[in-house]
Parts: C-alpha cells; sequence; structure tokens
C-alpha cells in the first residue's frame, strides 16, 4: 500500500506507525493532515502573487552589498537582498551559512564590515529602538528569577506601542504557565517565552531566528498558526531555519544562503524548480541510455532492469522529448522532489564552483 | 528612561526574592556587629569602638551587597544571552547597566538603615540628630561605586571567574579598608588609599567632631572615577561579542 507513505501527516496518532497506515483508510486521512496540519500558509495562491523586485512600495530591509569578516573568515559576504511588506521569508541555509551573522547585523548587535543595511529606511539601530522590529534570537536569554508574566510585562512596558498582556500570553500559548518562574521551565516552554517577547508589541517586522529549534510537534504547529495571524496583521516576517520543511511549509519566499553568499531567492517552487526538482520515473523495453542522457532539463539518470528514473529541471519538456522520439514509457509518474533535494542541489552546486569538498559539510562554524 | 526605571523596578522585585542577597548584605555586619560591638571598649579612629564598628559594618554590608550582587549577575545574564535580548528592545544601549546601578544604589540602603539603627538602640551610640544622615550619605557614597566596579568585573569575567575575582576585590577592600578591625602599620598606610576606609573614617571624622580632610572626600570621588572608566572600557570591548 502506497499510502502509509502519506500517514507521514498523523503525526500525533502515537507508536505503531506502519500498522496504522496500512489499516487507515489511507488517502483520505493522508490528504486531509496534510492539508491541515502542514501547509501552514495556504501557500499555493501567494506563491502566484510574490516573487520578488515587483516594487510594491518601499523595502521593509534592505541588504546592499553587506559583509562581515572575522579575521579571514566571511561570514557573509557581499549579501544584498530586499524584503518587502507582508512577506514571509526564510532564510535557509546549513550550520555556519551566515545566517545568524546577517540577522545580528539586520538587528544592530553587530556592525557591517563593509556594505549598507537599511530597516524601514533608517540604520537599524534606529529601528529597533523605535520599536519597529520585534525579534527572537537563537541565543537571547531570559531575565531568571521572574515569573513568565513578570517579564513579558515588563517587556511590554518597554515597547511603544505595547500589546495586551493577556493577548501575547494566548497568542505565544504560554498563558497556562505565565505565574511559573522563567528558569523553570523546559526548552520548549523557554523557547515560545522568547516568541512571546518578539510579539508582545505591534513591531512591523518579526525577525526570528530558528524560532522551532526546541519544539516539538505539536508546538511547532501551534507557533506556525499563530506566526500566521501576526503576518495577517499585516507584518513582514523573516525567519532563519535549517529545517527546509519549515520553509517550505511556512514561507512565501526562500532565500538560501551558504558561506555568506545568496544562492538563490525566490518562491519554494521556484527553488526547487531551480535545482530541477522533479524527479521523473517510467518503465521502458530497449533501453537507449545516450538518448536519454541527451534528454532536455535532465539533472540526473538511473536505470535499474527496465525502470528508468530521470531527475529534470523541465519534467514537460524531457517527457515530450521522449515522446517525440517514438517511445511509449510505461507507468509514467511525476513527483516533486523535496526542497531539501533542490537545497543540497543548489549548495552542492555552489561548493563545486568554489571548488570545495562537497563531502566534508559546510559547517564553518 | 521610562523603560530604564521599568527595568529598575523589575530588578528590585526579583531581588526579593534573592535570599543570598539578605544573608550577605543585611545578616553578615547584623550578626558581625551583635557579636562585637559592645565587647570591644578600646577606641578606634579616635571614637568609641561601638560607634566606629557601626559605620565600619554599615559600609561592609553596602560595599558587599554593591559588589556581590551585580558583579555574578551580570556575567551570568552576558552569557545567558539576556542582554543580548534587552538591546533588541527599545531600552536604551546604556538602559541595563543604569538599571543595575541603580538597584544598587538602592539595595545598599537596608543594611546601612538596620546597623545604624542597632548602633543607636542596641550598641548606645549617641550622636547629634544631623551626624546620622551626614553618615548615612557618606556610608552610601562609599559602597555604591562599588557597583560601578561589580559592572566591570560583570562584563570582563565569565561567571565561574567572577566568584574568585569579586572575592579578592571584597578581601582586599573589606581588610585594607578596615571595615572587619582597624589597622595599624605598613597595612594601615596602605589601607587609607581606599575608599571603604575613606568612607568609614569620615563618618568617625564626623562623630569625633573633627574637620574632615578634604583628601577623603576626593578620595572617595576620584575612586568613583576609576569604577567608571573601568565599567565603560568593559561595557564597550564586549558591546559587539554580548
Amino acid at each position: 500500500m502506497s499510502q502509509h507513505e502519506t500517514g507521514y501527516g498523523a503525526s500525533g496518532s502515537g507508536g505503531g506507525d506502519a500498522e496504522y497506515g496500512r489499516y487507515a483508510s489511507g488517502a483520505e486521512y493522508g490528504g486531509s493532515a496534510i492539508g491541515s496540519e502542514h501547509d501552514y500558509r495556504g501557500r499555493t495562491a501567494i506563491a502566484v502573487e510574490t516573487g520578488h523586485g515587483n516594487g510594491r512600495g518601499a523595502p521593509v530591509v534592505s541588504f546592499e552589498n553587506v559583509s562581515k569578516h572575522y579575521g579571514g573568515l566571511r561570514a557573509v559576504d557581499g549579501l544584498t537582498v530586499e524584503l518587502r511588506h507582508g512577506e514571509t521569508v526564510a532564510l535557509l541555509g546549513p550550520n555556519g551559512a551566515g545566517k545568524s551573522t546577517s540577522l545580528d547585523m539586520l538587528l544592530a548587535l553587530r556592525k557591517p564590515t563593509s556594505g549598507q543595511i537599511r530597516v524601514f529606511g533608517d540604520d537599524p539601530y534606529h529601528a529597533v529602538k523605535s520599536g519597529r522590529i520585534g525579534a527572537m534570537l537563537q541565543s537571547g536569554g531570559l531575565m531568571p528569577e521572574v515569573t513568565v508574566r513578570e517579564l513579558v510585562e515588563l517587556v511590554t512596558s518597554l515597547h511603544p506601542k505595547p500589546e495586551p498582556i493577556e493577548t501575547t500570553l494566548r497568542r505565544a500559548g504560554i498563558a497556562q504557565f505565565a505565574d511559573q518562574r522563567v528558569d523553570r521551565l523546559s526548552g520548549g516552554q523557554t523557547q515560545r517565552v522568547r516568541f512571546a517577547l518578539a510579539i508582545c508589541g505591534k513591531s512591523e517586522l518579526i525577525v526570528l531566528d530558528e524560532p522551532t529549534a526546541a519544539m516539538d510537534v505539536e508546538t511547532r504547529r501551534l507557533f506556525w498558526n499563530s506566526m500566521k495571524e501576526e503576518v495577517a496583521a499585516g507584518r513582514t516576517l523573516l525567519f532563519a531555519t535549517h529545517y527546509l520543511e519549515e520553509a517550505d511549509q511556512a514561507a512565501d519566499r526562500i532565500l538560501v544562503i551558504n558561506r555568506g553568499r545568496l544562492l538563490a531567492d525566490g518562491t519554494p517552487a521556484e527553488i526547487k524548480a531551480r535545482a530541477g526538482a522533479k524527479r521523473l520515473s517510467f518503465r521502458l523495453d530497449n533501453i537507449d541510455e545516450p538518448f536519454l542522457l541527451g534528454l532536455p532539463g535532465l539533472v540526473n539518470l538511473e536505470l535499474r532492469h527496465d525502470v528508468v528514473q530521470i531527475q529534470s529541471s523541465d519534467s514537460d519538456a524531457t517527457l515530450y522529448a521522449i515522446f517525440d522520439a517514438g517511445y511509449r514509457p510505461r507507468e509514467i509518474e511525476v513527483t516533486s522532489l523535496g526542497l531539501e533535494q533542490a537545497f543540497l542541489a543548489i549548495t552542492a552546486e555552489d561548493d563545486r564552483a568554489n571548488g570545495h569538498d562537497t563531502t566534508s559539510g559546510n559547517g564553518a562554524n | 528612561m521610562a523603560g530604564t526605571l521599568a527595568l529598575t523596578k523589575a530588578e528590585l522585585r526579583r531581588l526579593m526574592h534573592n535570599r543570598r542577597y539578605f544573608i550577605f548584605t543585611v545578616a553578615f555586619p547584623v550578626i558581625l556587629y551583635l557579636l562585637i560591638g559592645r565587647q570591644v571598649t578600646a577606641q578606634a579612629y579616635g571614637v568609641a569602638f561601638g560607634a566606629y564598628y557601626m559605620i565600619s559594618m554599615a559600609t561592609f554590608g553596602a560595599f558587599s551587597g554593591a559588589l556581590n550582587g551585580n558583579a555574578q549577575r551580570i556575567s551570568q545574564e552576558k552569557k545567558e544571552g539576556w542582554i543580548r535580548q534587552l538591546r533588541l528592545t527599545t531600552l536604551p544601549a546604556n538602559g541595563y547597566v543604569v538599571a543595575k546601578i541603580l538597584v544598587s544604589a538602592a539595595t545598599t540602603v537596608p543594611s546601612i538603615v538596620i546597623v545604624l539603627l542597632l548602633g543607636r538602640f542596641y550598641g548606645n551610640v549617641h550622636l547629634p540628630g544631623w551626624e546620622w544622615p551626614v553618615i548615612a550619605v557618606t556610608v552610601w557614597f562609599g559602597s555604591t561605586i562599588f557597583a560601578a566596579l561589580a559592572v566591570a568585573i560583570g562584563y570582563r569575567f565569565a561567571p565561574d571567574q567572577v566568584q574568585p575575582v569579586t572575592l579578592i576585590v571584597y578581601f582586599i577592600f573589606a581588610i585594607l579598608g578596615g571595615l572587619w578591625f582597624p589597622l595599624s602599620g605598613f597595612l594601615g598606610k596602605i589601607g587609607q588609599f581606599t575608599p571603604t576606609y575613606q568612607a568609614v573614617k569620615i563618618g568617625t571624622d564626623v562623630i569625633q567632631g573633627v574637620a574632615v580632610p578634604a583628601g577623603l572626600a576626593i578620595g572617595l570621588v576620584v575612586w568613583l572615577g576609576i569604577f567608571v572608566v573601568l565599567a565603560t572600557a568593559a561595557v564597550r570591548t564586549t558591546a559587539e561579542a554580548v
């Protein structure tokens, strides 16, 4: 039964997943679960209207040829990018790609070695100090020895446009432990408190560095649901992540960075397409390997007996070429590759282009 | 400024939960005063021992509170990223340090008030009414300047290094300053340069009714200057890394 692959959506079902998949009314269950739980953004509609550089208003954030060097290490290397109002943008890259450094500079925690960053046309420091950015850091600590409510009240009182405390507690999902002491929370709870501090005022731009790092699946789902509320309220959201699934489902625009440089910028669909992210498979007798290798859009070819698997950047063109040559393949399947394969393809291409060993990973720091 | 005051208020509320603070700043000097304050009949710094010990214990508690409370916390909060988090709020850049010093200025008050009250009602120290506030303010100033040194230590050292560093500073200024017992001879001469000695000596001079040498007051201000320079340098150099 092929459905038990889609049983992935049944994340809350506990143990015995394989069994579950076999006996559940497969497609129906999996389908609804994926639709409601995992496609956080309802992306199909949004992907069409966004994209970049389409000139809607002044940029919320602009990086102009921004670099940050630590000694000989180029953590960020000539980054140029603009974010526009209302976008949900994922900053995607492996560890050490320069995500945190980029966000730190955006939040005035670090100064660029060269280049210029503007936030709402102002410098980052003033944007932060005027309360226009709400941010959550990976390394952001909390004041110990106070209760969650006291802490949220404190940070809210610092904001020029505060949200009501109860609203913040509810949106961040921390109301039920608001009277506990901050230093006695679990990792996931702490993460939600940090999130609360990012949304406790009416900031126009929300910046989150690996927001769901310590969260379990359920908390993560709640988190993205409340994020959706924030974006619906007209905010712009930028988040760094190395969870590809999360970028795919939550963002309407993805910036792929590796070793401090911007490698790709587009909708999740565009990113996947760029990396040849469709997989074609079919059965074919009398396989002519040189012909297959010459197909348009072909990125990769695998043959096993009469089964052909092709990774293609333009699956339509590839298929038409096969038909035009008079072949009649059977059991044709065209599937989208995940963002993960796309991402790996893009970064590997970059690593090859720069003469780096692609097998050694990218973890520069 | 409103933000800084909000943070100060929250910090004060935190302190109310902190038992360690009360032990070091209030319980220690009070116990020492109760044990020793009335036992010794000799004179020190030209006044009755009980009067000297009242002033030195008030200074000791306040100084120890200003030094111990902040250094450890700042270092810890820097390590855990709370200072970073605050930098993402609209709190002014120096708001955190200012709040810490304001809190110190407030937390040195209880030990001073309690020990002076003990001196009056248990140690039988009788002074003209105006001398009490003068002594209280001098002791308060002499000890609160250590809040700035605590900022310097907290920013400069990791949490596990802060403890020994503070302890060294603590012993040097407590012993050389003659807070626990009056020093004489060579150490006594060196001790005269410490702010802790200077604060106590201004107090005993007031009690003795002699003119307070300008050098003592100037000394305190110079120390304040030194500590502020150290603190500013420490905060600046670590700003990028915080």
